[in-house]
C-alpha cells in the first residue's frame, strides 16, 4: 500500500496502489492537503492499481473533496474498477464527485 | 576454650608456671584468652605486642616471657611467672608454644567457619526473602522498598537509595530511599555531569566512592561518607543483553567499614535480583491494567447491546430478527425498531464510518436521536433529513458519516416507504425468490447538506422479506482474503425465504464464520431481516 504523487501539467496526480482503509486514508490525507497548502489546487486520484477502498477511506475522499473545494480547488477521481464504480454508485457517492474513466479524460478537462 | 585452658592448666601441674594467652581485638584492644591459673585480669603492664623474637617481661606477679602464636598474628603466648622452677622460662616457651599454636589454629578455624557460616546465613536469608517478594505481586515502588530495607540491614547502610529509569524523561527516578523520605529526592538527569547514579547506569559499572570524593547536591539527601553505587541490571527471559533498569545507592555504614570485594559481589548478585523484581511488578501491572481495560471493554460491549433493541418491540406486526456483531468490543453498526401509529413498523439499520469507541459514541447518539424522529415524521425521508440536523455538528467536528437506510412498513396500506441514505445493501426478496434493490437516494449523512428524500414501493404482507446488511457482513474476509460478498448472502436467504427471519439470520452468521475461519472481523457485521 503507498501512494505515488507526481505532478501532470498544473493537476497533481495521486496513484493509489493495494487498498485505501482504515490504516492508511490518513496518509492520503495528509499528502494531498501538504500539497494543498503549497498552493496545487488541481487534484486527481487514479484507482487504477487499487483493489478495495472501505468505508473510512470513503470518508477521507469526502473530506478531502470539501477542503479542496473550500480552497478554490478540485478533486477528480479516475479508473475505478467495476467493484468500486458500483460501490460510488450504490452509495450515492458518484454525485458528490467528478469521476472520469482514464486518467487522460480526466487531465484534458481540468 | 575449655581445651586451652586444660591445657595451661596441666602445664602448670608439671612446671609450677603460669601461662596466659592474649587476644588483640579488632577495635585494637588486649583482651585475656585463657589462663591458668586464674588471677588477675589486668593486662597493663602487657607492653605493645610485636611479632618480633621473644621478650622477657616484669609483670605485677615476677618474670613473663612473651611471644607471637604463629598465624594470624593475633594472639600472643605468656610463660611465667614459675613458683618452683629454675629451669628458664625460654624452654618453657620452646615447649608450649607448638602446642598451643596447634591446639588454637583448629579452633580460630572452627570459629572462622561458624563465622562465615553466620554470614553466608545471612546473605541465604536476604536471598531468600527477595525471593518472596519476586512472588508477590506488587507495585514496583513496594518491591523497591522492601529490597532496599532487607539489603541496607544485611551490610549495615543507614542511608541508600533505589532509582530507575524513565526513558520519557531521560532520568533516573527515586522509587524508595533509606534515611530520607523519599518523597524529598529530585530525578537525576542523565546526563548529570556530577552524579554517581547517572555515570554508574551510562557505563553500567559499579562505582565506590570513598569519604568525600565525588560529592554531588542531588545526591547528599542519601549520602554520609563512602557511598556504593551499583548498576540494577535485567536480562530479558528469552536471552539477550543485560539491560540497565536503574541504580541502587548504598552509604553510611554503621560499621564505618568501606565496602569490601566480597561486599560489591553480593551486591552485584543482588542489584540483578532486584532488577528481576522491579521488571516482574512492572509485568504484573501491566497485566493488571490490561485485564481492567478488557473488562471495560466487555462492560462497553454490553452496554452498547443493550442499546439495540429487542425484535419483540415491533410483535405481532413484524416479525423481525437482528444481529451486531462489532470487530472490537464495541463499533458503530446499528439497527433501530420502532412500532409506529396504525400498525405500521419503522425499520432502521445504520453504519457510522469506522469503529471502536468514536464510532460507538456517534452510534449511541444516532439511536436516541432516530428513536425521537421517528415518532415524530412519518415520512422516512424527514426522518432521516431530522436525524441529519441532529447529528451533522458531531458529524462534520469529527469528520465521520453515516450510512442509514430507514423503511415504515405499512401493512394496511401494502406499502414500504423508504429512504436510504447512501447504504449500499438494502433488498426486498419477495416469495417467489424475485429480489430487488432499494438503492441509495442520497449519499451518506454528514457528507453532503442536502436532506435525504424517500421512496415507496408495494409490499406483501406475510410473504416479502426485508433484508438489510452492512459491508461488514460482505467485506468478511477468509484466510486467502477473499471477501465474503453480496451475492453469496443474497443467494443464502433466496434458499431460505420461507423460514422464519430468526432462522434466516442464524443461516446467515453461521455461513460468515465458516467463510472467515479464524480471520478476524475487520467491521462490525450487522443484519436485519423483516417480515410483516
Amino acid at each position: 500500500m503507498s501512494f505515488a504523487i507526481k505532478k501532470q501539467s498544473e493537476v497533481v496526480v495521486v496513484d493509489v496502489e493495494g487498498q485505501l482503509i482504515v490504516g492508511n486514508r490518513q496518509e492520503l490525507k495528509q499528502k494531498v492537503l501538504d500539497e494543498l497548502e503549497r498552493g496545487e489546487r488541481k487534484f486527481l486520484i487514479d484507482f487504477s492499481q487499487t483493489g478495495y477502498i472501505d468505508s473510512s477511506g470513503l470518508g477521507v475522499l469526502v473530506s478531502l473533496s470539501k477542503k479542496i473545494r473550500e480552497q478554490g480547488g478540485e478533486l477528480r477521481l479516475a479508473n475505478l474498477n467495476e467493484d468500486l464504480k458500483t460501490l460510488f454508485e450504490l452509495t450515492k457517492l458518484d454525485t458528490l464527485f467528478q469521476i472520469a474513466d482514464t486518467r487522460e479524460r480526466a487531465l484534458e478537462t481540468f | 576454650m575449655p581445651r586451652l585452658n586444660s591445657v595451661l592448666a596441666g602445664f602448670h601441674d608439671v612446671t609450677g608456671c603460669a601461662s596466659t594467652v592474649f587476644l588483640r581485638e579488632e577495635t585494637g584492644k588486649l583482651r585475656i584468652y585463657a589462663m591458668a591459673p586464674e588471677t588477675a585480669t589486668d593486662t597493663s603492664w602487657v607492653p605493645t605486642l610485636g611479632s618480633g623474637p621473644p621478650t622477657v617481661v616484669e609483670s605485677p606477679d615476677g618474670l613473663v616471657i612473651i611471644a607471637v602464636v604463629p598465624g594470624p598474628q593475633r594472639l600472643w603466648l605468656a610463660v611465667g611467672p614459675c613458683s618452683r622452677s629454675t629451669t628458664s622460662l625460654d624452654r618453657f616457651l620452646h615447649f608450649l608454644l607448638p602446642v598451643v599454636s596447634q591446639l588454637l589454629q583448629s579452633s580460630l578455624e572452627a570459629e572462622h567457619a561458624a563465622n562465615e557460616l553466620a554470614e553466608r546465613y545471612e546473605e541465604i536469608n536476604l536471598l531468600y526473602s527477595i525471593s518472596e517478594i519476586l512472588g508477590r505481586s506488587v507495585a514496583e515502588e513496594d518491591t523497591a522498598a522492601t529490597i532496599l530495607r532487607e539489603v541496607s540491614d544485611t551490610v549495615g547502610a543507614r542511608r541508600g537509595s533505589i532509582l530507575v529509569y524513565s526513558a520519557d524523561t531521560n532520568s533516573l527516578r527515586p522509587i524508595a530511599s533509606r534515611g530520607v523520605d523519599v518523597a524529598e529526592l529530585q530525578p537525576i538527569h542523565l546526563n548529570d555531569a556530577c552524579s554517581l547514579s547517572a555515570a554508574a547506569f551510562r557505563d553500567q559499572r559499579v562505582i565506590l566512592a570513598e569519604g568525600d570524593d565525588g560529592a554531588c547536591p542531588a545526591e547528599a539527601p542519601y549520602r554520609r561518607g563512602s557511598i556504593l553505587t551499583l548498576p540494577i541490571m535485567w536480562t530479558p527471559p528469552e536471552g539477550g543483553t543485560a539491560q540497565p533498569l536503574g541504580v541502587v545507592n548504598l552509604s553510611d555504614r554503621a560499621s564505618r567499614r568501606i565496602f569490601s570485594a566480597g561486599d560489591q559481589k553480593l551486591l552485584m548478585a543482588i542489584a540483578t535480583q532486584i532488577g528481576t523484581a522491579i521488571q516482574n511488578a512492572r509485568l504484573v501491572r501491566a497485566s493488571l491494567e490490561q485485564q481492567r481495560l478488557l473488562h471495560e471493554m466487555g462492560l462497553a460491549h454490553d452496554l452498547q447491546m443493550t442499546l439495540l433493541p429487542r425484535s419483540s418491540a415491533v410483535a405481532p406486526e413484524a416479525d423481525v430478527a437482528a444481529r451486531v456483531t462489532p470487530a472490537e468490543s464495541v463499533g458503530g453498526d446499528f439497527y433501530h425498531l420502532f412500532r409506529l401509529s396504525e400498525a405500521r413498523t419503522g425499520v432502521m439499520l445504520g453504519d457510522v464510518s469506522g469503529h471502536g469507541y468514536r464510532a460507538a459514541l456517534i452510534m449511541a447518539l444516532a439511536m436516541s436521536a432516530s428513536a425521537i424522529h421517528a415518532q415524530a415524521n412519518a415520512d422516512p425521508g424527514a426522518m432521516l433529513a431530522a436525524l441529519l440536523s441532529t447529528l451533522s455538528e458531531e458529524l462534520s467536528s469529527t469528520e465521520m458519516f453515516i450510512s442509514a437506510f430507514y423503511a415504515v412498513i405499512d401493512r394496511a396500506q401494502s406499502t414500504l416507504h423508504f429512504g436510504n441514505a447512501g447504504h449500499p445493501h438494502a433488498f426486498v426478496i419477495a416469495a417467489d425468490g424475485t429480489t430487488e434493490r432499494l438503492a441509495a437516494i442520497d449519499p451518506p449523512l454528514g457528507m453532503v447538506d442536502v436532506p435525504p428524500s424517500a421512496n415507496a414501493r408495494p409490499w406483501e404482507s406475510a410473504s416479502d422479506l426485508l433484508l438489510l446488511f452492512t459491508d461488514g457482513v460482505t467485506d468478511a474476509v477468509n484466510a486467502n482474503g477473499e471477501r465474503y460478498g453480496e451475492q453469496r448472502v443474497l443467494d443464502l436467504v433466496r434458499t431460505h425465504r420461507a423460514e422464519k427471519p430468526a432462522t434466516i439470520i442464524d443461516h446467515i452468521f453461521q455461513a460468515l464464520d465458516v467463510h472467515k475461519g479464524d480471520e478476524p472481523l475487520l467491521d462490525d457485521a450487522a443484519c436485519v431481516v423483516v417480515r410483516s
